[in-house]
């Protein structure tokens, strides 16, 4: 297991043989929500076949890119395309690019997926500020020998998500006539949709929304000192009294209708961290 | 690996310790995290690493020395686990449950366990020590092969082993944890003048503690306790139908609404202060064992 922290030399190595900014941020877009690279003063644009130990991009919709330039202000990496464990990889593979950017310099993780909806009070289309998460994958991307110079053994997970950029994610909602939650996103291995006696359980045990993915990155953040925030898109609402067959052109479609409202929140947290880190410089 | 392979493993490491030393065991003991020191109390002891005995697996977690240890507690033949390896570790629940299905083989009728666990119940106090008298054994078996090929060099494969069967039903009306050492175990503590819980132990993966989330969870599912360990040597116990008793100290109490972090730390030093009730519970557990 000592391995892996050669590969993140190596796989650091050649993203900074095209690219020499240390990132403040790592971005990791979800489903749908690739437009906000468009936004990016792009300055090296990388696919994951070229770097070594990348894991190679499978889900319709998913780029398989690394984007690294300006946004707002401060150097960014993005992720456009993500890994999920449905697609048979292990956490551990999914999970290396979050080490990279680590390793890399980064001291912020943003994070967002497509989720299902299952408070009611929820709508299609809502952003869901993830305060909490609860993880039914069945498995963990620290399984195995612990490699203490990146991080701890038995890292805690009392709080996961930064509460300060939580409060700040719902202001600029406000702000900016954004309907957004905060809530609790259990991650469930799938890929099959979930049946109604799940969705129930799954709301009974105290969850919001519900995704395949995110999880083992954000255990993965905490585990190396990232700072988090986690987005999600509710692009359907699984009601289990009033459940309708899931259609992923229309999840993908109010995805992408989301998406603007999405890109918002993460300029806006991006504005305040930079905003932050010049105040503290002054 | 085939089953006959994994009874042949365990053949030969019983035959292994056997060589070192011939006590039968009546009873056989687990010491969990930070509770290594009780192997003190065992007298004339034989004390063998795990890295000797063959197919017995390497410990790496803090807390957990890695040694077999045969001697007498309170008079009675005893076998221990000084140390035990977990999930997290990269071991499957058959590998985990290697060491503890030697020391039954090797005789022992009684099963002893024990574990530092995070408190759920609001009644648990930090350093309270909870008999298990149920348990939700969460430690799913998935990824079991990529992680034999991924993680840890060195950790033999036991892929199905006769001791770790997924739906292997506990007949109902028998919980894994025997009645009568878990009333032993109580009056024993109330002659120390300490009230023993009793409640349902949940196993996790782990590494990670819980988020809030998941304790809230947890919570509403009737877990007392959660830890990472335990549930897969209960059940190799179960199937070789060996009396069990089961003891977790109680280290931290998860606190749902305020946001409070743990260290294993914190853990270790939990279970240090709980071990001289421990030490004097498993003592008469065992001393009764063979006047009954």
């Amino acid at each position: 297991m000592l391995e892996l922290f050669n590969q993140i030399e190596e796989a650091c190595q050649f993203i900074r043989g095209h690219w020499n900014q240390v990132p403040h941020a790592g971005i990791i877009l979800g489903t749908g929500l690739g437009p906000l690279v468009e936004q990016i003063e792009a300055e090296a644009t990388i696919d994951y076949e070229q770097i070594p130990h990348f894991p190679k991009s499978t889900a319709v919709s998913h780029r398989g890119r690394l984007v690294c330039g300006n946004l707002c202000g401060l150097p960014v990496m993005v992720m456009e395309g993500r890994f999920h464990m449905y697609e048979g990889y292990p956490l551990k593979k999914i999970t290396l690019p979050v080490r990279v950017m680590r390793h890399l310099g980064a001291q912020l993780l943003i994070v967002s997926n497509a989720a299902g909806g299952m408070n009611p009070y929820f709508d299609c289309g809502d952003i869901v500020v993830i305060d909490d998460h609860i993880n039914l994958m069945g498995d963990n991307p620290l399984i195995g020998i612990n490699d203490d110079r990146l991080g701890p053994r038995f890292p805690d997970m009392c709080a996961p998500y930064d509460h300060v950029l939580i409060n700040k994610a719902m202001e600029i909602a406000r702000s900016n006539n954004i309907v957004a939650h905060k809530g609790v996103f259990v991650a469930v291995a799938g890929p099959n949709l979930e049946t109604r006696a799940e969705y129930r359980f799954l709301r009974a045990i105290g969850a919001d929304v519900v995704g395949m993915s995110t999880v083992p990155e954000v255990i993965v953040a905490v585990h190396c000192g990232l700072r988090t925030i986690g987005f999600s898109v509710v692009t359907d609402m699984c009601l289990p009294d009033a459940l309708e067959p899931a259609n992923v052109a229309k999840i993908i479609a109010t995805a992408n209708a989301a998406e603007p409202s999405l890109r918002s929140l993460v300029m806006g947290v991006l504005d305040f961290e930079f905003q932050r880190l010049n105040t503290d410089n002054k | 690996m085939s089953e006959f392979d994994c009874a042949g493993q365990v053949d030969q490491s019983i035959e292994f310790v056997r060589r070192h030393c011939s006590i039968q065991p009546r009873a056989a003991i687990v010491l969990g995290s930070g509770l290594g020191g009780l192997a003190t109390e065992i007298e004339h002891s034989v004390s063998i690493p795990y890295a000797d005995i063959p197919f017995f697996p390497t410990v790496s977690a803090v807390g957990h020395a890695g040694n077999l240890i045969l001697g007498q507690l309170a008079g009675v033949n005893v076998v221990a686990m000084q140390g035990r390896v977990h999930r997290y570790e990269g071991y499957s629940n058959d590998q985990v449950a290697f060491p503890a299905t030697c020391m039954l083989q090797l005789g022992a009728r009684t099963l002893i366990v024990t574990n530092a666990a995070g408190g759920l119940n609001p009644r648990f106090r930090r350093c309270d020590v909870m008999a298990i008298d149920q348990h939700m054994h969460w430690l799913w078996n998935q990824q079991n092969q990529l992680r034999d090929v991924e993680c840890n060099v060195g950790v033999r494969s036991s892929k199905s082993c006769v001791t770790s069967q997924p739906d292997v039903r506990v007949a109902r009306s028998n919980s894994p944890y025997t009645e009568n050492l878990i009333q032993a175990a109580t009056e024993s503590a109330l002659r120390s003048g300490r009230i023993l819980h009793r409640g349902t132990y949940l196993s996790t993966l782990g590494p990670t503690y819980e988020t809030r989330a998941e304790y809230r969870m947890f919570r509403a599912m009737g877990a007392d306790a959660v830890g990472m360990s335990t549930t897969p040597e209960v059940l190799a116990a179960t199937r070789l139908r060996v009396s069990v008793l089961g003891l977790s100290v109680i280290t931290n109490v998860a606190s749902t609404d305020l946001p409070q972090s743990t260290t294993h730390e914190e853990v270790v030093d939990s279970s240090l202060q709980a071990e001289p009730l421990l030490k004097s519970i498993i003592g008469d557990v065992v001393r009764d064992l063979v006047q009954a």
